[in-house]
């Protein structure tokens, strides 16, 4: 079986998830408790890969990392290569894909705190940073582990994004979902089906957290 | 390019709830609305009797756009193309994808097909030889026309991109190419493999790599001849990649198909093969290179 | 004494969807001790109690605490909420869920070094009876006990006012009483301004000290629950808080001993009982009935408190929404808010005979 490649996409998708909580986290915050009134705007775009096929982000970001644009030039200064064909070009292409993942159940998170305990978190004196971190976040702890876990599940199975941006280079960029589609290719139906269902057991695994955590209703907390 | 699976997680259903209808009344609706639209695009699908469908190597895009428009004019018949790999089409026409002819990149997929029973016996074609050129952007400080083999050996030629030898007949021509020019070893550091030649190609058009082991057929297309240069690698570097096409068993419209076929074999089609670099068939023997 | 008492000043406009903008237009001064904020839902009691607390902004106005200014639109000075130094119980009490009620009361205490905020914790827990509840969390514990914690939490931080929106409407009245007077020791000494928002009437008959009416984002009276309450109030007070109908009657007899007086409605013969009043056989009053206190029965009502029961028939019905008013003709025209449910239920239409039934106490006597 090919461990390599399995290896690759855990160490991907542990690097993305963890990458995109910092992300999401502030972003998810500013979305829901902003008072910005174009927010939306930024909502509709995060959720942009969830409707998009990854061609097209993969071919936008193909055409991005090029020495043609100037983010391909600031990457080439900065790396003293370029992102395509890269384990960080994967990662680039790996947040923006499973952005949605991890802010939207943040944002149902955040979304369903009582805002009457926002404030009175603040009349008790409570900065917003403080009743973020002392109200907001304990609140939002099954939203936090669906994200976690939803993008660490979905970067696992990425394939369209990978395919344009990876090069499909042996330990570098040539994830599981990579391998299964090589092999089918090749007609090694059997290598394919190992891989397959090791990653369809997996993405079972993370899902199943997902639910059961979300599962777990703390109810007795709200009134009523 | 194929369009990759789209991968809608039970996350999906979830974070796109507030589309969710909850009347009954209003799923009824669109239950019927879909049922409506089904049967108007199943009927359409039915198209008229002398349209055949073809499944194509990616190579063969610019090749059989012109045939097929010249095929239309002469007869009024329609002839639509799908471009793919040729081991996703064995797994689709496997599973009874209703393609009429499947022109490959090689010889191995049709033969495999014939052996399968899933392509009518005695219909295979071998249309021409598939050539390799080493192919660099315009701007590349890589004299590649002059400098062959060696060029992959400059510095600012950091990745080459090819097709995916595994199954992509192009690659495994571009490895046996680099091995008999004994270069294989000091550059495989620096290959990215596309999923099939037109991502390769894709890879350097957009100059995400330096360099490339392309079809002909794609650097002899327009845009790509505007926008890079190229050296022919020699034909007896890699075994010859004859290319055939053959009809499949599930054609719904033999007829058809093979009067395609015959206008392929024909002098105006073998021209239009000629023109976008797909010699005739070479004898066996390697030849000193192809007229 | 007067140093501490919180003024405010608001003036604040909300527009509200399809309807008419709502205009909050008050000016108040809330002593130390209990003030009673009276009024119907959607008169503006919440909203001003938000912008006293810096969760909402008025347009205009000035709002201080003592000698500290909160909010000023001329000097543009607007406190956040975290610096305003009040404490607010808020209706659903707003206790987190995750903490316990020990972490919950010194929430606003992190800026005290652990040994202290333990100490000012304990403290407070047992001046409200909770500190056996110190380590439940608020899923845990009863109505009453939250209600205790969220007074607990609120007022462990010194706040200069003690802002309470409805809180003890959930409980039972004996549960009430006894939380109300454990609230009454504390600020005994303390003597903070107390501003209590209730729209139950028997809410104000236990605290009174002071009261304020608001209708309509306006103050319509203010003075102790006596002088509001009792005296005779003007017509436009009791239009404003909701009464539909209006009747022209004369003072027939009093009965001391019931409480009440019969009275004969204008131009009719109709006789009804209604609360005693300072009045004399032969005077003229006018009666205020709220549209949704008088009932409609289709058949004669028997066994029943309620004194005036009287034949008529169904004039108009005319739909709005969720209620329906239906229009009775009694000899006196009487106005009767019911739901499309009781119209359906009672098959009530048009010319239908029916009986309006109206409590003694739902007639309120106005001045002339």
């Amino acid at each position: 079986m090919n461990l390599q490649a399995l290896l690759l996409s855990l160490r991907l998708a542990a690097v993305v998830s963890v990458l995109l909580l910092g992300i999401s986290l502030p972003l998810a915050a500013w979305l829901v408790f902003g008072r910005w009134r174009g927010r939306f705007l930024l909502e509709a775009l995060v959720a942009l890969p969830l409707v998009l096929p990854p061609t097209v982000l993969g071919f936008y970001l193909l055409v991005l990392m090029g020495p043609r644009t100037p983010f391909g030039r600031l990457c080439q200064a900065l790396f003293g290569h370029g992102l395509a064909f890269t384990f960080e070009g994967l990662v680039v292409g790996s947040l923006l894909y499973s952005l949605p993942f991890a802010v939207q159940p943040l944002v149902s998170a955040f979304r369903g705190v009582d805002r009457a305990l926002l404030d009175a978190s603040f009349v008790l004196g409570a900065s917003r940073l403080r009743t973020f971190r002392r109200v907001i976040l304990p609140l939002s702890f099954s939203g936090l582990v669906t994200a976690l876990v939803l993008s660490f599940a979905h970067t696992l199975g990425e394939f369209g994004v990978v395919l344009m941006v990876g090069g499909n280079l042996p330990g570098i960029t040539r994830t599981v979902s990579i391998a299964i589609y090589d092999s089918a290719q090749a007609l090694d139906y059997a290598a394919a089906n190992r891989l397959a269902l090791l990653l369809l057991l997996l993405s079972f695994t993370a899902l199943s957290v997902v639910y059961a955590v979300n599962r777990r209703v703390w109810s007795p907390w709200s009134p009523r | 390019m194929k369009s990759p699976t789209h991968r809608q997680s039970a996350a999906a259903t979830q974070l796109l709830t507030p589309f969710r209808c909850h009347s009954l009344q209003r799923r009824t609706l669109f239950l019927r609305l879909g049922a409506a639209c089904l049967s108007f695009f199943l009927a359409a699908g039915a198209a008229s009797p002398a349209a055949i469908t073809v499944a194509a190597a990616a190579d063969l895009k610019f090749a059989l756009q012109d045939m097929a428009a010249q095929y239309e004019k002469q007869t009024g018949n329609t002839v639509s193309v799908t471009y793919g790999s040729s081991g996703n089409f064995y797994a689709q026409i496997q599973n009874g994808a209703p393609f009429d002819l499947f022109f490959s990149a090689d010889l191995d997929y049709p033969r495999q097909f014939e052996a399968a029973g899933l392509a009518e016996s005695g219909t295979l074609y071998q249309y021409g030889v598939g050539r390799l050129v080493l192919w660099v952007p315009a701007n590349s400080p890589v004299d590649v026309a002059r400098r062959g083999w060696d060029a992959l050996r400059d510095p600012a030629i950091r990745k080459i991109a090819i097709a995916n030898p595994t199954h992509a007949p192009y690659g495994r021509a571009a490895v046996a190419a680099l091995k008999s020019a004994g270069i294989y070893d000091q550059i495989t550091a620096k290959l990215v493999y596309g999923e099939n030649i037109s991502q390769a190609a894709q890879f350097v058009e957009s100059g995400n790599a330096d360099a490339g082991l392309l079809a002909l057929a794609l650097a002899l297309s327009p845009h790509m001849q505007q926008a890079g240069k190229f050296w022919s690698v020699p034909a007896a570097a890699h075994p010859p990649l004859q290319q055939a096409a053959i009809m499949l068993k599930s054609s719904p419209n033999k007829k058809a198909a093979r009067a395609f076929l015959e206008f392929v074999k024909s002098p105006a089609g073998r021209a239009i093969l000629e023109k976008h670099g797909f010699s005739s068939l070479a004898p066996a023997a390697p030849p000193a290179k192809t007229p | 004494m007067s140093s501490t008492a919180l003024s405010a000043r608001v003036r604040r406009t909300q527009r509200r969807r399809g309807a008419s903008a709502f205009v909050l237009d008050v000016a108040l001064r809330i002593e130390p001790g209990f003030t009673i904020l009276f009024g119907p839902s959607g008169a503006g009691k919440s909203t001003l109690l938000d912008c006293i607390a810096g969760l909402a902004r008025p347009d205009q106005g000035r709002i201080a605490a003592g000698d500290l200014l909160l909010f000023d639109s001329e000097t543009r000075t607007n406190l956040p909420p975290q610096q305003r130094q009040l404490a607010y119980v808020f209706q659903t009490l707003a206790l987190f869920p995750h903490l316990t009620v020990e972490e919950n009361a010194g929430y606003g205490l992190a800026h005290l070094p652990e040994g202290q905020r333990r100490a000012r914790v304990r403290e407070i827990l047992e001046s409200f009876r909770v500190a056996g509840l110190a380590a439940h969390k608020p899923g845990e514990i009863s109505g009453g006990e939250r209600q205790r914690v969220a007074l607990a939490r609120s007022l462990v931080t010194s706040p200069r006012v003690l802002l309470l929106d409805e809180p003890l409407s959930a409980l039972d009245a004996a549960v009430k009483a006894e939380i109300l007077a454990d609230l009454r020791t504390w600020n005994a000494q303390r003597r903070l301004p107390i501003l209590y928002v209730t729209h139950n009437r028997e809410e104000v008959d236990v605290l009174g000290e002071r009261m304020i009416v608001l209708e309509q984002g306006r103050v319509m009276a203010e003075g102790t629950p006596r002088e509001v309450l009792e005296a005779p109030r003007r017509k436009s007070l009791a239009q404003a808080a909701g009464f539909e109908n209006f009747l022209a009657a004369t003072v027939l007899d009093l009965r001391e001993a019931d409480g009440v007086m019969r009275v004969r409605l204008e131009g009719t013969a109709v006789e009804f009982e209604v609360p005693l009043a300072h009045a004399a056989p032969g005077d003229r009053v006018q009666l205020a009935i709220r549209a949704g206190d008088i009932l409609l029965a289709t058949q004669r009502p028997a066994g029943l408190s309620a004194r005036n029961v009287l034949p008529g028939r169904i004039v108009a019905l005319e739909e709005r929404g969720a209620l329906v008013r239906v229009q009775v003709d009694c000899g006196a025209r009487f106005l009767v808010h019911v739901t499309p449910g009781a119209v359906r239920s009672l098959r009530l239409a048009v010319d239908l005979p029916v009986w309006v039934v109206v409590k003694t106490h739902s007639c309120h006597l106005l001045a002339e």
